[in-house]
């Protein structure tokens, strides 16, 4: 399990990272609160897989300082496209938690995964993209 | 003392009240053979099914109804359709011949009445999977976060 919650974690912190990264681009006060809010998730999420490894005595690497986006963001565009690509590898990296998960760990990887899926939708929605919901949030492409 | 000596041989028998009858059935008829076969246990994963189909068809007929909703509609209900298969897949039935919607509520055709049923829907996939076996859970999972992507897609 500790191996699937440390991915979990990496991915949030890739997404921690990739909201700071984009908000700069974000022109509309109503796209910045939902980045700001998305962030505030996701910091929260990763402090609790921090004290939950812990508990599991499981080593974690440090979160790299930096990353390479998967691609340029430059303006508001590709700031949404990044949100929804963050998105979903949030949504990704908690589905393969399930299957190793169950009680509480596995409550809490069913929201994140739930919850990653939604944010992922809205992005979508304010961005433009169609469709807006894909069949199995969180399945490896 | 005797009473309680035949229901713990016939328990001991692994056969069911019903099955008793079985033994007075004229001899001949093989004992065992004439057992009548044990419904099956529904499978878990059939009501979440039920309800994959049941939303289908209330997208359907709702894009029916409302034309200028199709564009949005549809997709949901593609969503639906590829949970039916997969859910048909791994009960180990065929999609085609899965039971009817009998025991999924009725869903009013409107975008709030979507809506009401995608958030149910959601919670029922939800409860299924805290519980599932590790092969199914992974499946359980992204239909519930599916499912609540549409409620999401629904607001207005």
């Amino acid at each position: 399990m500790s191996a699937e919650l440390a991915a979990a974690l990496a991915a949030e912190e890739a997404a921690i990272y990739a909201y700071g990264a984009l908000g700069v681009h974000l022109t509309r006060d109503t796209d910045r609160d939902a980045a700001r809010a998305a962030e505030q998730i996701h910091r929260a999420r990763r402090d609790v897989l921090i004290s939950r490894l812990a508990e599991l005595n499981a080593s974690t690497a440090p979160a790299p300082a930096g990353y390479d986006l998967p691609f340029p963001v430059t303006d508001r565009a590709t700031a949404l496209r990044l949100a929804v690509h963050v998105e979903d590898g949030v949504a990704q990296a908690w589905r393969a938690t399930l299957p190793v998960t169950t009680g509480p760990d596995r409550a809490t990887a069913l929201s994140a995964l739930t919850d990653a899926a939604v944010r992922a939708t809205r992005w979508r929605r304010t961005a433009g993209i169609t469709p807006l919901t894909m069949p199995f949030p969180g399945r490896p492409s | 003392m005797g009473r309680r000596t035949g229901i713990s041989r016939r328990r001991a028998l692994g056969l069911t009240a019903g099955a008793t009858v079985a033994l007075t059935a004229p001899a001949g008829c093989g004992l065992f053979d004439t057992e009548p076969e044990p419904l099956p246990e529904p499978d878990p994963l059939q009501p979440i099914l039920d309800e994959a189909l049941a939303l289908a068809t209330a997208f359907d007929r709702a894009a029916a109804a409302q034309p200028t909703l199709t564009a949005r509609l549809l997709p949901l209900a593609e969503d639906h359709r590829a949970h039916a298969i997969e859910l048909a897949r791994v009960i180990g039935t065929a999609a085609a011949s899965a039971a009817p919607s009998a025991s999924a509520a009725p869903v009013a055709p409107t975008p709030a009445g979507l809506r009401a049923a995608e958030q149910a829907a959601a919670r029922t996939a939800t409860t299924a999977a805290r519980t599932a076996p590790p092969e199914r859970v992974g499946l359980l999972g992204s239909i519930a976060a599916c499912r609540a992507t549409h409620a999401e897609a629904l607001r207005s």
